[in-house]
Parts: structure tokens; sequence; C-alpha cells
């Protein structure tokens, strides 16, 4: 476990994003710069097209800033290459998706090892690692089961099993209860906020919920593509 | 219905390259079914037309058994329309150093032209032919640079005659001929000049009034005339060509399968993707108060302009395709004949039929499941793939097989060929049930082999291909591609194999056709390097029991080379020595053909009696026999033949030597002018070849088209495939897969899936082929050779295929935007 430090994993400068629909260019990022410490819990919340997701994306490197740069650990990964930001995003960041976006025909424990699978690492030299990960999202019991046989909420666990297994040092989450009920949801908050809280896992969080929000340590507003 | 119609319309727009790909598959099968109708038609014309040659329209030959016969010697009947004397003798022509036969014909011109009028080139009349003139086809005169007006030389009875060419006309008609050489017209009193014939014709050709049929002429002639002085026989067997055109047609059947289950298969999986695609369409329509009818209705009205629109398309191409096949046939004959475009209606129509059908019930089964959706999970997306257990699926799949299988075993008659139809669907559609399990236990074993190869990434795609909808369907279109083409190509080299290679397997190595003294076969015998000659009588539709009369029966005393010689091939083999020896013995003793016996109810052991309109004589049944070498239905002992039936010279002969071409120079020689067929072996095959490779060509032809279809299916598949994946590999893109992780597993997974299509290919494809020839066996006496290269190369061209079809998706996904394609579920 990682101790809590000052420590700026993750920067974002002038961020800006434009985005052509027909013959329209609309800015959704308005040179949006921030700063998010180790172990901090980060929520970002804003109206529908505020553009906090589009934020979300380009932190986590799944997008690219029309101007403006991203430092993870000090490196700009807004102009890497496909083969420099794979690894990062093996090793370095881990993804929650609102709609879980798992493999559907691979089971639990294959969907949990993939990040380290496709980082050449071997399985068998990681059980335990998946075997407390399994332990700490309480699906010990579901490791063979595939997707489909699990619910939306076990679903969800498993994605954050994912994420962590690589032990990121960030956790991007997209709306992770956007399509949970609300005592499903109120549980993966919950485990989100443990881990937080017991490993000093960084986590930077889309949500609609105030509910949600409730459970970081610090909440940004997007609002017409600026921070308010 | 306006907004209904704009609806289907606006999304046949939108969806180009998928509009594409399924018109393209209707159009090809249509096409491809009308060619088959069509070219079965044509080639049987072609036949009739080669088989009629010189007779044209009549349907009867007259011949005087003793020598020449007169126009008189026929009696007026109700029955005849027409008689035509014809005279025939040989000549050679020779030019630099090439030697060409020249058949030369003389007739009565009047009534020449009203059986089968030549054609002269410059479309006028025959007039003025007279003395040494003659009138040679256009092939010959193009071949040699002759030209009307010229003189040319023949050697007739050994001596050089001149003649001028008086007319140049058409390859057709009088002049064409199933073998080589040329044939030549000469006025009528030249020739019998030449031949010092002062007795009659070689024969009389007979052609029916009104709508008397040929077997009812046949039987007036044979009533009005003696029978034993005159032959009256049929010269074009047309239940025979009938019979030669399906059977050659047969591969062409095959294929039109093929691409119609290929077809079905595309349509089928295009129709999942397009009803799972629509669901909120459908959500909506239901929520507006659609019935699932009208739902059905609506979305079936999209798959019936995909069938109306390719039938109607496919077939103009059809005849395009059909003219291009047959102008290319009739060039690479080696008798250079026209073959007549027959554009058969009923088969367009079929084939329409079929497009439209296939098109609405291939779209049918995913409609209809997708318009009996619940309204609820429809509108909130939260429709789920129904899933049935495996255990069921594959014991279905086994009990399918095993029944396809064994189904053609145990058939018989036109049963047989129902068998063999259900079969060869059961086959395809046992296997498609089978693949996601044999997909699923190939899977496992890749994960290992591929794990230790390509590390992780091999893992994970061999992993990916488990439980997976995309990975079967491409397996299963592959599979059925690649089997479609090996079928294909084995029948076909097995149908060219089969008839241009006639005397496959049998010793001898010529034959010589025609009336042969014992003197003759003597001295063919003192032959310089002859090794084996099989003189035998023959008795053409004169030989009966009961009331049914043997087409042909041959009379031999050495029935163990006569065996050899024509590849007999004994039902009970065990029988063999036993005939052997009763002929031998000179008993009364028959073996018949096993369509004679089938034909006429007869068993191995039945006493029957034999009998030429005299007298009836006892004959035991000493076996049956196949053989391709021979259509003879019966023989018996060659002195039987002699005593019981009067044989005193022999009709036919066959004979091994060294130098076969040697032997047979002398044989013709022997003959002089006397009238006779005689060919080696090789001359025979190489004659059959060019012509039976001629028209085998289309088929190969058509392989072609099964490849396009096959490339469409699979490229339909692929975008298919990329289509439903593409938020998979997002998904692993966003947890760090790499372009070149990907390329890396999109490749083992394209290799794997090529791997997989290829194996249950070929195990498929060679079951298929056993139902084919099992259905095939009881017309044919021998097996297919399997070229295990023909199994390979389809499969390595699968596998080629597949993966250059990886290439697609791969090159589409490398700048996916990850976003679009992850968020939205």
């Amino acid at each position: 476990m990682r101790e809590l430090t000052e420590k700026i994993v993750i920067e974002g400068k002038s961020i800006v994003k434009d985005f052509q629909l027909g013959d329209t260019r609309t800015r959704v990022l308005k040179s949006i710069s921030l700063k998010v410490s180790q172990g901090e819990f980060v929520s970002i919340m804003g109206q529908s097209g505020s553009g906090k997701s589009t934020l979300l994306y380009i932190l986590g490197g799944l997008d690219t800033p029309t101007s403006g740069a991203v430092f993870l650990n000090g490196i700009d990964i807004s102009k890497l290459g496909d083969e420099k930001m794979s690894r990062i995003r093996r090793q370095n960041i881990g993804f929650v998706f609102q709609f879980y976006n798992l493999i559907p025909n691979l089971n639990v424990e294959e969907n949990i090892m993939l990040p380290l699978l496709l980082d050449g690492k071997k399985m068998r030299d990681y059980k335990n690692e998946l075997a407390e990960i399994l332990e700490v999202v309480g699906l010990s019991d579901r490791r063979k089961h595939t997707p489909r046989e699990l619910s939306g909420g076990q679903q969800q666990r498993v994605a954050i099993a994912r994420a962590l297994i690589g032990k990121p040092q960030i956790l991007f989450a997209d709306e992770p209860t956007g399509n949970l009920d609300s005592r499903t949801g109120a549980d993966i908050m919950n485990l989100l906020q443990e881990i937080n809280q017991e490993s000093r896992q960084t986590i930077i969080m889309v949500t609609h919920s105030p509910e949600a929000a409730k459970s970081s340590s610090r909440i940004i507003t997007v609002s017409d593509g600026k921070i308010s | 219905m306006k907004i209904i119609l704009k609806y289907i319309l606006t999304n046949i727009q939108e969806r180009k390259v998928r509009t594409a790909v399924m018109l393209l598959s209707i159009l090809l099968s249509a096409m491809l079914l009308f060619v088959s109708f069509s070219i079965g038609v044509s080639y049987e014309s072609a036949q009739r037309k080669m088989a009629r040659g010189m007779a044209g329209s009549a349907t009867v030959s007259v011949q005087n058994v003793t020598g020449g016969i007169y126009a008189g010697d026929i009696p007026t009947l109700p029955v005849i329309q027409t008689k035509a004397g014809i005279l025939e003798g040989t000549s050679l022509y020779h030019e630099n150093g090439y030697y060409e036969t020249v058949d030369l014909l003389a007739a009565d011109i009047d009534a020449l032209n009203q059986i089968n009028k030549p054609r002269l080139r410059n479309g006028g009349e025959i007039t003025n032919f007279v003395g040494y003139q003659i009138i040679l086809p256009d092939r010959f005169t193009s071949k040699y640079g002759i030209e009307k007006g010229d003189t040319i030389t023949l050697q007739i009875g050994g001596s050089p005659i001149d003649f001028e060419v008086l007319e140049i006309a058409a390859y057709d008609t009088v002049f064409l001929r199933h073998t080589r050489g040329a044939t030549a017209l000469l006025p009528l009193e030249t020739l019998k000049e030449i031949l010092g014939q002062d007795n009659g014709y070689s024969e009389i050709l007979i052609e029916a009034a009104g709508h008397t049929t040929t077997n009812d002429l046949i039987s007036e002639l044979r009533n009005a005339l003696d029978t034993e002085k005159y032959r009256v026989s049929e010269i074009v067997n047309e239940m025979q060509i009938a019979a030669d055109a399906r059977q050659k047609s047969m591969p062409f059947f095959l294929i039109s399968f093929f691409s119609l289950t290929m077809s079905i298969f595309i349509i089928y999986s295009s129709y999942k993707v397009i009803t799972l695609d629509r669901l909120p369409v459908i959500g909506t329509f239901r929520s507006i108060g659609a019935t699932k009818k009208a739902v059905t209705r609506i979305l079936l009205l999209e798959s019936l302009f995909y069938g109306c629109i390719g039938g109607l398309i496919g077939i103009p191409v059809g005849i395009f395709v059909l003219k291009a096949i047959l102008q290319g046939m009739g060039k690479t004959l080696s008798q250079g004949i026209e073959i007549p475009v027959i554009i058969s209606l009923p088969g367009a129509f079929l084939s329409f039929t079929v497009a439209v059908t296939v098109s609405l019930l291939s779209a049918w089964l995913p409609v209809r499941r997708a318009s009996r959706l619940p309204i609820k999970d429809v509108v909130l997306g939260t429709v789920e793939e129904r899933h049935i257990p495996h255990p069921l699926i594959v014991g279905i799949g086994t009990i399918l097989f095993a029944i396809s299988v064994f189904l053609p075993h145990l058939a018989s008659g036109n049963m047989l060929y129902l068998a063999g139809g259900f079969s060869l669907l059961g086959l395809i559609a046992a296997t498609i049930l089978v693949i996601p399990i044999f997909t699923n236990i190939l899977s496992g074993v890749f994960e290992r082999i591929f794990g230790a190869i390509a590390g992780n990434e091999g893992r994970i795609a061999a992993r990916n291909m488990k439980d997976n909808k995309n990975t079967t369907q491409n397996i299963t279109l592959l599979f059925i591609s690649i089997s479609a083409i090996i079928a294909i190509s084995v029948v076909g080299n097995f149908v060219t194999t089969y008839i241009s290679d006639v005397f496959h397997g049998a010793e001898l190595q010529g034959f010589a056709d025609g009336r042969m003294e014992p003197e003759f076969v003597e001295r063919v015998e003192e032959m310089e390097g002859i090794e084996k000659v099989l003189a035998v009588y023959v008795f053409e539709n004169t030989i009966k029991t009961g009331g049914i009369t043997f087409s042909r029966l041959e009379g031999t005393d050495n029935l163990e080379w006569y065996s050899s010689m024509l590849a007999l091939k004994f039902t009970d083999k065990g029988l063999l020595g036993q005939a052997v020896a009763s002929f031998g013995n000179k008993e009364r003793s028959v073996i018949l053909s096993e369509d004679c016996l089938q034909r006429t109810g007869f068993s191995v052991g039945d006493e029957i009696l034999l009998s030429n309109g005299t007298e009836e004589i006892p004959y035991t049944i000493a076996g049956s026999f196949k053989s391709r070498a021979t259509d003879v239905e019966a023989v018996i002992p060659a002195y039987c033949a002699v005593s019981d039936f009067g044989a005193t010279v022999y009709d036919f002969l066959a004979y091994t030597a060294a130098d076969p071409d040697a032997i047979m120079v002398q044989i013709r020689a022997l003959f002089g002018e006397t009238s006779n067929w005689s060919r080696t072996v090789e001359e025979f095959n190489s004659d059959a070849l060019s012509t039976v490779g001629a028209f085998l060509e289309p088929m190969h032809t058509m392989t072609y088209f099964i490849l396009l279809l096959a490339t469409v299916g699979v490229i339909n598949n692929l975008l298919i495939n990329y289509m439903q994946k593409r938020r998979t590999i997002a998904m692993y893109k966003s947890i760090g897969l790499s372009n070149r992780q990907n390329r890396k597993m999109t490749l083992i997974e394209g290799a794997s899936i090529g791997l997989i299509g290829a194996v249950i290919a070929i195990f498929v494809s060679y079951m298929e082929i056993q139902t084919i020839f099992l259905v095939a066996a009881p017309k044919i006496s021998m097996l297919p050779e399997l070229d295990l290269w023909t199994f390979l190369a389809a499969g390595g061209l699968g596998i080629f295929i597949t993966l250059l079809g990886s290439v697609v998706p791969f090159m589409k996904s490398r700048n996916m935007k990850l976003i679009e394609e992850i968020k939205f579920e």
C-alpha cells in the first residue's frame, strides 16, 4: 500500500477540446487546468453536455485534447504514440465505465486478469493478487462465471477489480453507478470509498449523483466547458 | 404504406455495403441456378444436334445386312414422311505430310434437302452438282486454305482422284461428326461410279410422318420388312441423350446447391445483424401499436426487395454468362460446332422464385424472433440472446450427422436420390450445429499451443474464440465455401475423367467395329507386334427374352479375356471363374449387365429363353456385371451365338499390341472401302477429351463464381464481425491493448478460424463426396480417386482468404474513436 503524499499524480494544463458536428465546430472544454494528488478521490460533476466525461477521458488518455497537455507523473501523455500509451493504460491507469465493458465470453477471473495478460504477465504468478482483489470486490465465489451470469452490480465489481489488478496509480470511473439501482449504486460507492481509504488509491470519478459524490474527498464542477 | 416503403428504401440506401453484399449473393445464386438449368438444356440440344449429325430430321435408318439397299425396298407407309438414300465411302486427304480421313457422302439432293439440307456458306442452293465436284465443310477448307473453285486430290481405294470444290458449306447438318476427319458431299452418280456400287445405297434414312413416334416407325418398318434381310435401327437415342445431359448437368446443379446454401447463410447472418440493429425501431413500432405480424411484414418487405432485384438482375446476367460460356465451349470443341444458347423459361422462372424464396426464408427466422420479443425488453434495450444448452445442440447435431451419413446406405431406387439430397443438407445443417462446441474444444487446445508460441496475445486470441458467435459464424461460412469448392472440384474432375476415360481399367488398346470374316481376324492375329485379339459376335436389337429385346448382345468364347479387355466388374466376383468355365465349356450361359438385370427383373441363376424370332433356347444367367467400356447388355458363348443364332461374321474386335497405332493402320487397310469404325484407345480418349473437356470447361468457370460468392460471404461476415467486434476491440484498447497486440491477436484469430473452417470443410466435403458417389453408384462403375492436394489447396485458400479479410478489421480499428465505441451500450 502506497503512502499518502502530496505528490501530484496527474495534472491537466490548459485543456481545450473541440468537436466537429457537421459544419459546426463546438468547443467542449475551454482551457481547463487541474491537479490531482496521490490518494485523492475527486468527483467531477456537471450537467449533461458540460464536458465532464470528455475531461475524464482526456485525463485518462482515452482521448486527446485539441490543445493543452496532460501530465502523468510528469510525463505528457497527450502526445504519446499508441504503444507507449497502451503500456501506460495497462500499468498506470485503471478505468471503470458506466456499462462495465467486460468481455462477454471471458469469465470473471479472465476479465480481471486481462490488463496483466496484455502486459505479458503470467496468470499463475498473480494468483494471490487475483484472490485478494476478488475478496475485496466480494466475488470469490463467482470467479468462473461469465458476465452474462452476473447482476449489474456484480459486473461493475468485476470492472473495478479489473481496473485495480495492475495496482494503477489512478483509477478513473465514468458514472460507475449510472446503470445501477440506488442500493447497488450505494454498494459500489462504498466499495470505491473503501478502496480509496484503505489503499490510498487515487480515484477520479465522473458522476451525476450528488449522493455518489459525497464519497469523494474533492468535488470539481464543470460548467460550460470550464471548472467553476 | 408510403411511409413504410420510404423507411425500407432509406434502410437500403443507408447500408450501402450490406445492401451490395446481400444483392450480390442473391444475384449470383439466381444466376448460377439459371445457368445450371440452361446449360443442361443447351448441352442436350448440342448433343442432339451432334448425335443427329448426318440424319437431320430422320430418326430411323434401314440397312440391308448383306449389301446395298434401294429406296424402292422400303414400302410406302403412312408413317413415313421422307426416305433419303445415302451412299457412303472413305478417302484420305494428304497435305504437308499430314493425313486426314475424309468420309464421302452422296445422296439424292432433293431427299437430302428434305431431311437435312446442307447450309452453304454463300447461302445458296446446291445446283448443277455433277461429275467430279465436291462440297466441303468450312472447318476443313479453312484448315487447309482451300477456296471455292480449287481442285483437291483425295486417295480413294489407293488411287488419287481430283475434285473441283463446288461449294463450301457450314460445319453442321451432314458435315457434323463425332470423330476426327471431315465429311465431304459428292454427286450421287460420281460416288457410285468411284465405288463401283451398283446395288443401291449404303442405308436409307427415314423421317417419320406427323406425330409418329420413333418406336412406332421402327415397329411398322420391322413389320413391313424382312427382318432377316434388313436392319431397322434408331439413329438417335433420345433417352440416352437426355440421360447424358442430366449426367453432365450434375456438377452444375451441385454448384447451384452450394451457392444457394451460401446465400441462405449470408442472408441469415446479415439479417441477424440487421434485426439487432433495428431493435430500437422495432421497439418504437411495437410501442405505438404495430402487431408482431406487422413488424415481421415490414422487415420481410426489405428482404423481398433483395430477392426480387437479385433474381431479376441475376437472370439477364445469367444469359450473358451462358452466352459467354457456350461461345467459349463451341470454340474449344474439336468438332467446332456452334452450341445454341437455349434459355430455359421454366429454369428462369424457377431461378427467380428460388431467389425470392431463399431471401424471404433466410430473413424470416431472425425477423420472426425479433418481432416476437417482449416490447419492454426491446424498448429498454435489455434483450438477451437466447441460450440453448450445448448438450442439446450437440445431441441433435450428432444424430442428424449420423442419419445423413447412413441414410443413403439404406435407401435404394428413386428413394436414393431423396436420401442423397437429405444427406447433403443434413451434413451441412448438422455441422453448423456442432461447430460451436467443436470451436470451444479447439479453443482450449489452441490456448495452450498459441500461448506457448505467441505468448499472452496468442492465449487471449484463442480464448476469445470460445463461446464467440462471430467466430462460429465465420467458421460456418468458411466451411460451407471450402467444402463447396472441394466437392465441386472433385465431382468435376471425376466427370471429366469418367467421360473422357471410358476405357479406364480396360486392357484393350485398340478396337475395330465393322463386318469381319474369320479370315480377317486371322490376319490381324498374324500382324507383327500383336498380343491379344478378341473377336466378338454382335447382335443389336435382335435377340429377345420374353417381350424384352437386348439392345446389344455379344458372343465370345474367351470370357476371361473379354472381361479384362473391357474391364467387366462382376457384381459377385466369386461367379467370374464359374462363368469363364461355363463359357469355355460351351454351355448355354449368359451374363447380364446390372442395368439389364434390373430392367428385366431376372436374378443370377435363373433360366431364361433367348430367341431371335424363330425358336426359344434356354440359357442360365451365370452372373451380372458393370462396365464403362461397353454398353453391352448380355454376353453368351460364341459357340452358342453361331449354333443358336446363326452368327457368321464378327462385328467387333479388340486388341492389345506393342504398337497399337501400327496395328490400327493395318486394320484400316484390311477394311479397305468397307464401312468400319476403328480407333486406338488413345485416339478415342483424345477425341472424347476434347469434346467433354469443352463441355466441362464452363463448370470450372462456374467454380470461380462460387469462389466469388464465398469471398462475398467472407467479406460480409468480416464486416458483420467488425461491426459486432469493434466494441470489444475498444474495450480491450481501453485497458491497454496496443495496435501491435491487436494486429497479432487479429491475425492469430483469423488463422485459427481459417484452420478450423478448413479442417471441418475437408472432413464434411469428404462425407459429401461419399454421399454424392453413393447416389451416383448405380449409374457408374468407378469411384473417384480423391486427390489430397485438392483438399489441402482449398483449405489453404480458406485460411488465406480469412487472413486477408482480417486486415480490414485491424485497419479499421487502428484509428477507432474509443469513447464513441465504448460509451454507449
